[in-house]
């Protein structure tokens, strides 16, 4: 038979017998800085960071895709733009010509405000009708004004249009040490950032007209932005997201069945900037109606299929009739097929490619029998007016449901 | 881009074309009437612009359009009413990434069909699209026209180049002629020479009688010369006016800002026109007030509702501020 008590010369478990020297503290200084403890073959990263305080305007809370944009993709400081006031808003308008459209006087009251914080590099993008020139004569504008000290990353000085030509200008104007391979892995973190407001925020608008306890939606949104705001790697982006769906999803809801339904088209910036439209959409949500707007990025830049836009209202225009024209056509056509119970069209004072939509909405709002609110928005809009409005389109549309 | 040679003919009934006399009519209204009459059809142009006119399109525009598109549609009612078989109105997008059109012409005739289906009334209109950036030239465009009007490929082929070939001999005689207008102005001794104000606006605008031709009869009066922007060669100009900006994406504009710089010389004032509320000009008349320096500059915006009231004692005032200034002064007067 075996025996298994241990023996005792084995020892186990018995403090080993030190060296008197090991005892006491020793205290050693080496000169110089650290090093590996054996050469590892790598350089020490150089630092690629551009000091340049980078700026954009306002554009409802895709803030933390610019943020995203300017300190992971150009490796440059972000500043803020201060949230827009009345003020700023004035400045904006004193500084623009009379009756260019109403986002220009939006954008450079704020370009103003980021350069009074102490920004640099002012960003505006490119695209269609007048936005093409905008960077220029705000950039004019606003050294006439008296500020010199700063330089425009303007995409319409781009000529081409080829994506190695935008790169180049990014590197020659913002950071010349700009990482290529960083820079193409966050923009499509950035990228995904763009989706992912975008998807909260038709979320939001879907269910936030319901919600039981007053702010609750609004605290979730919140929580949401700063979590993007603080997102430094692709994965932070991811996770913030998936848990404010969960939380947004969590929240209690007293949805009826078949709720008034709103869905909104219109100009690009207006129709999505709660500055500019003197947040539309949380005025719906506080009458209790389901609100789809179908303007973003996502859904205009992104994720669209211009042909197959333009196929599907082919019975209203031959042709491609302006910037966002088609898309407007589209949405409001299939929101109305949808059985929507109104449309709110949204635009600037004095957009042409707007206004031409116009006609063909009220032609579309015939055949469908969908009612269709114009709405123009100026610097000068008042909030009491369009309240006014818009609670007589809901009496309208909310007994037209019940008959 | 496929060309629709030898399928069926929709448009072969059509006879009696109308064209609008309003908007790019007058830029391009020599090419599209040598155009359809080479086709074999009958060219149908409305009376020019008058109260008349602005009432009609009024009427059937949303109130926001601009004037300029206002007159439009009140000219197409017009031909309507005259009984044509369809409307030429053309879909033009651009000739290249800063060489486009404002949206509104790109708009046009959706915008005229659904004007007129939201009025109850209807209207056939035939069209074309340009959008070279895409792919589709200006020569593909009026061949695809002329081939659903049934024409055989080597037809249409000559129709468009007699009718490119029109409009380029009419601009280039109405830039000769203000040319050797200017030389021979600069021939005169200072004191004989007479007030030369230049008149930059969109040629719907300064061309339009209603609208424009009341401050050109308001200068002659006054006894000064008038020159046009748009009167000038327009590739030159064109080019001439990437040295004011890089990025001003209408073609028209550029060419009028094209114009001012290669005459700058030569005038005493300009004189900026613009259809109340136009989207190009709301932001190149701003560049133009703050970076043409050294000449007087008035800006006149015309609209629906005041019209041309007041524009006389605007344009006489400016002559009479610069004549003053050129006998040096009020004190020498």
């Amino acid at each position: 038979m075996r025996n298994y008590q241990s023996q005792p010369e084995q020892g186990v478990g018995e403090p080993r017998v030190k060296d008197p020297s090991e005892e006491r503290g020793r205290i050693t200084v080496n000169e110089g800085k650290p090093r590996p403890l054996f050469f590892t073959g790598k350089r020490p990263k150089r630092d690629r960071h551009s000091r340049h305080k980078v700026s954009f305007f306002h554009f409802r809370n895709y803030e933390p895709a610019f943020k995203y944009f300017t300190e992971q993709v150009l490796d440059a400081d972000f500043v803020p733009t201060p949230t827009p006031t009345r003020a700023t808003i004035k400045r904006g308008e004193e500084m623009s010509a009379d009756y260019v459209c109403t986002p220009f006087k939006h954008i450079i009251g704020d370009y103003a405000a980021a350069l009074d914080q102490g920004a640099d590099t002012l960003v505006q993008v490119t695209g269609f009708c007048r936005l093409n020139y905008y960077g220029e004569l705000q950039e004019m504008i606003l050294r006439d004004a008296g500020y010199d000290n700063f330089q425009m990353l303007n995409f319409s000085d781009v000529a081409t249009g080829k994506v190695r030509d935008y790169v180049a200008y990014c590197k020659k104007v913002v950071n010349p040490n700009l990482s290529i391979p960083n820079g193409v892995k966050n923009l499509l973190g950035a990228y995904r950032m763009v989706e992912h407001i975008d998807a909260f925020r038709d979320r939001y608008l879907a269910n936030a007209g319901f919600e039981v306890e007053h702010g609750s939606f609004d605290r979730v949104r919140k929580e949401f932005i700063s979590a993007m705001n603080a997102a430094t790697c692709n994965a932070d982006i991811e996770d913030g997201f998936r848990r404010a769906m969960d939380a947004l999803d969590a929240l209690p809801t007293r949805k009826p069945v078949d709720p008034v339904r709103v869905a909104i088209v219109g100009e690009y910036y207006t129709a999505q900037d709660p500055n500019s439209n003197l947040d539309l959409e949380q005025k719906l949500l506080d009458m209790g109606v389901e609100v789809a707007n179908y303007m973003s990025i996502s859904n205009f830049n992104l994720h669209y299929n211009a042909k197959a836009m333009q196929a599907s209202i082919a019975e209203y225009s031959s042709y491609d009739m302006g910037p966002t024209s088609t898309f407007n056509i589209a949405y409001a056509k299939r929101a109305a097929e949808q059985g929507v119970d109104g449309i709110v069209h949204i635009k600037s004072a004095g957009c042409t490619p707007e206004i031409d939509v116009m006609p063909v909405l009220q032609r579309l709002s015939r055949d469908y029998h969908v009612p269709v609110l114009f709405l123009t928005f100026d610097t000068q809009t008042s909030d009491a007016g369009l309240d006014t409005r818009l609670e007589a389109f809901y009496d309208m549309i909310a007994m037209r449901k019940v008959r | 881009m496929s060309l629709d040679f030898g399928r069926r003919a929709d448009l072969a009934d059509v006879r009696r074309v109308g064209i609008p006399r309003a908007l790019l009519y007058y830029r391009y209204g020599i090419a599209w009437r040598t155009f359809f009459e080479q086709l074999g059809c009958e060219v149908v142009l409305d009376a020019p612009s008058d109260r008349g006119t602005l009432e009609v399109g009024d009427h059937l525009s949303v109130d926001e359009c601009c004037l300029a598109s206002k007159l439009f549609l009140g000219h197409v009612a017009a031909l309507v009413e005259q009984n044509v078989d369809a409307v030429f109105v053309p879909s033009l997008m651009g000739y290249g990434r800063f060489d486009t059109f404002c949206t509104k012409f790109q708009a046009l005739p959706d915008l005229a069909a659904n004007a007129f289906a939201v009025a109850g009334q209807s209207v056939r209109i035939i069209s074309l699209r340009i959008d070279e950036l895409r792919g589709e030239t200006e020569e593909s465009a009026y061949l695809g026209l002329a081939a659903r009007f049934g024409l055989s490929h080597k037809e249409a082929k000559r129709a468009y180049k007699a009718a490119a070939a029109a409009q380029r001999d009419y601009d280039a005689s109405m830039a000769r002629e203000q040319e050797k207008l200017v030389k021979n102005l600069s021939k005169l001794p200072a004191q004989e020479r007479p007030l030369t104000i230049l008149i930059a606006a969109h040629p719907y605008v300064s061309h339009d009688p209603f609208v424009g031709g009341v401050v050109e009869d308001a200068l002659r009066e006054q006894g000064a010369c008038v020159l046009f922007a748009d009167e000038t060669d327009k590739p030159r100009s064109l080019k001439r006016s990437y040295e004011f900006s890089h990025s001003i994406p209408w073609i028209v504009n550029r060419e009028l800002i094209g114009s001012i710089l290669a005459l700058h010389d030569h005038i005493d004032g300009i004189v900026l026109m613009s259809a109340y509320p136009c989207g190009p000009d709301s932001m190149c008349d701003d560049a133009i007030e703050r970076c043409i320096k050294g000449k007087p500059i008035l800006t006149l915006t015309v609209d629906a509702q005041a019209g041309t009231a007041g524009v006389e004692t605007r344009v006489e005032s400016f002559v009479d501020i610069l004549s003053y200034q050129k006998k040096g002064g009020y004190l020498n007067a």
